[in-house]
């Protein structure tokens, strides 16, 4: 039943000689965490401008939570929150004071704004820092700030560009704790740009692969691994208590078995069709026990190398 | 909505500046010498008792009076406020995220603008307020009427001038990425408009019209024969001041200066000797001072305008 959140088409975005992006088409749903994904320069900071009419696009259009970015980019603004990626904070203000102005642009009552100034100091855990001057805060203390001013809104969804660069692996659970509660508890959709894989597959459910302005994939997390392991045939993640050249050798030369490699205490076997009887039934034969035996799920970073890799070869 | 976008961020940036140690610094600086040019002023008054209550703003002895005080450091006030309004936010990063905020993209640089105006004008009439303040009790009489208005005149004059250095400044921040760029620039358009200018005038009129040796017949030595007082000498002195004089006007210090003068009814003092003219009515000196008024307010609203246009139509790109 969800609709489109944020929906792009052709959306193109040049700088001179350069497509920061490229007739991308993105989908996006209600309530969904989205992650995007792209080494640095891929122009995901570029589209997060674009879909919230800070820039205007080349070509193409987009739309957020049902209104165009050029023609109705305040419109936009009003549901949409951001924390851009670098963003800077009035460092002579105190943490209160910052998001006080944040809420005045954003026409909030006083009470109203009053309440929600409260009630978000507390969610991003600042309200003991509230009358401290910024300048004083800490890295991730001002990147809680800014989550604080992305969300005063109340937006229906919110940027987040690269939101744990400089950011204590703590500061970083906090952070994924936060959204996931935003998520679950207000049904935010959540635009998260990345080039930390791990990052996005612990707190996305679906993910956008940019590269160079073009979208590359867009999936689940799981989808977009199964694919690629569907793309190799079947490959199994073993542990034993010994591994001999012998055994080895036979694991290798049974059918169906490509390759077999070993990195640190795992071993890998790759095969084009399912032969993990056989595999298994070798490996007791030569004395080896297994510890541990599952077939082998492929992190974020090694679909992105062979997607990567992929591209280089094309 | 337009209308409270501009309000909220015209708020912010007034408390801003009336918070921030460089707006107080100036103010601090503008009214102690001010105070001391009134006090000047006020001796000046108990000499020439003709001189009337306007004097205290125009006639200081020794240091600068009120308006040469303006001439000098107005251009200096006008730019601090301004020339790192938008560059800074740009480059610390807040400017994405005031952008972010559902406001039209003018209300930051209308709403900035217009605080940093208030500022000016908050310092113009505190400074001319407190100079009465501290003249009225030592002369033991206030202005008349029509010096009142001329008080008044003269406060809104200043504030056009002192506006039109802020829309400079905010015309620099707008076209420069780096705050240090903008400051440079700053400076240098002050030293050029308050040194280089008048320097280039005396100059220019030096090269079209030199001194002549006839004009010297007696050299050091003689006597009884004073060049200053030969006609031709006269109109040489007369031409070479026309010429300076309106090569001068390029340079806003100036206009401002004249008109203020006019404006005060005070003889305008050129080349070291005095070409006095009978102080005329308000109402004619206003008159004859007005296409310099319009020459401020329309260097005003051209930077403004610039300002506005390469505002509206920059973008925010990665990295800021």
């Amino acid at each position: 039943m969800s609709q489109p959140m944020i929906q792009t088409q052709e959306l193109t975005k040049v700088y001179g000689d350069i497509t920061a992006v490229d007739h991308l088409n993105l989908t996006v749903n209600e309530g969904e965490i989205f992650g995007f994904l792209g080494p640095n320069g891929a122009g995901k900071t570029t589209t997060i401008l674009l879909l919230m009419g800070l820039s205007t696009p080349t070509s193409g259009t987009a739309m957020v939570g049902g209104y165009d970015v050029v023609k109705d980019s305040k419109e936009v603004r009003k549901i949409a929150g951001n924390l851009p990626e670098f963003a800077g904070y009035y460092e002579d203000l105190t943490a209160k004071q910052c998001l006080d102005y944040i809420g005045q642009l954003n026409d909030l009552p006083r009470t109203e704004r009053e309440k929600r100034i409260t009630d978000l100091l507390a969610d991003v855990g600042l309200t003991k820092w509230k009358d401290m001057k910024v300048e004083k805060f800490s890295r991730g203390m001002k990147q809680r700030l800014g989550i604080a001013q992305a969300l005063i809104k109340n937006p229906k969804i919110v940027f987040l560009d690269e939101p744990t660069i400089g950011i204590d692996p703590e500061g970083t659970k906090e952070l994924r704790d936060l959204i996931f509660r935003l998520n679950r508890d207000r049904g935010l959709t959540v635009f998260l740009s990345s080039h930390l894989l791990h990052e996005v597959q612990l707190t996305c459910s679906g993910v956008g692969i940019i590269r160079q302005g073009k979208l590359e994939e867009t999936a689940t997390v799981e989808d977009l691994t199964k694919g690629l392991t569907g793309k190799e045939g079947k490959s199994i993640e073993f542990k034993l208590s010994k591994v001999t050249p012998e055994l080895l050798k036979e694991l290798k030369g049974l059918e169906g078995v490509t390759s077999v490699t070993e990195e640190n205490d795992r071993l890998y076997v790759y095969m084009t069709k399912d032969n993990t009887k056989e595999v298994s039934e070798t490996i007791t034969k030569h004395g080896a026990i297994i510890l541990l035996m599952k077939p082998r799920e492929y992190t974020l970073e090694e679909v992105f190398m062979k997607y990567y890799e992929g591209f280089k070869g094309r | 909505m337009t209308m409270a976008g501009i309000f909220t961020v015209c708020k912010k940036e007034l408390s801003d500046h009336f918070g921030s140690k460089r707006y107080l610094i100036l103010f601090a600086l503008i009214l102690l010498l001010s105070a001391v040019s009134a006090y000047q002023g006020a001796e000046y008054l108990r000499d020439n008792p003709q001189a009337g209550f306007l004097a205290i703003f125009s006639g200081a002895r020794f240091g600068f009076s009120f308006v040469q005080l303006m001439v000098f450091f107005g251009p200096i006030v006008g730019l601090a406020l301004g020339f790192d309004a938008i560059n800074k936010e740009r480059t610390s990063g807040t400017l994405s995220v005031l952008l972010s905020q559902p406001i039209f993209r003018d209300s930051v640089i209308n709403g900035k603008f217009l605080a940093g105006a208030a500022a000016l004008a908050t310092l113009t009439v505190s400074t001319i307020g407190i100079m009465c303040g501290v003249v009225i009790p030592i002369l033991g009489f206030g202005p008349t009427l029509e010096e009142a208005l001329s008080i008044v005149l003269l406060s809104s004059l200043t504030i056009l001038y002192l506006a039109f250095w802020l829309s400079l400044g905010v015309l620099f921040s707008v076209l420069t990425k780096k705050v240090s760029t903008s400051t440079l620039a700053s400076v240098a358009t002050w030293l050029f408009c308050s040194i280089m200018i008048p320097i280039l005038a005396m100059l220019i009129a030096n090269q079209m019209v030199p001194f002549s040796i006839e004009l010297r017949p007696g050299g050091e030595g003689s006597e009884g024969f004073k060049p200053e007082q030969s006609p031709e000498f006269q109109a040489l002195m007369q031409k070479r001041f026309v010429i300076e004089s309106s090569i001068s006007k390029l340079s806003p210090t100036q206009l401002y200066s004249e008109v203020a003068s006019s404006i005060l009814g005070a003889t305008r003092v050129g080349g070291g000797f005095s070409l006095g003219f009978k102080a005329p009515t308000m109402f004619q000196s206003v008159t004859a001072s007005w296409p310099s008024v319009v020459a401020i307010a329309v260097g005003l609203v051209v930077c403004f305008a610039a300002s506005y246009m390469s505002f509206i139509r920059s973008e925010v790109r990665p990295g800021g």
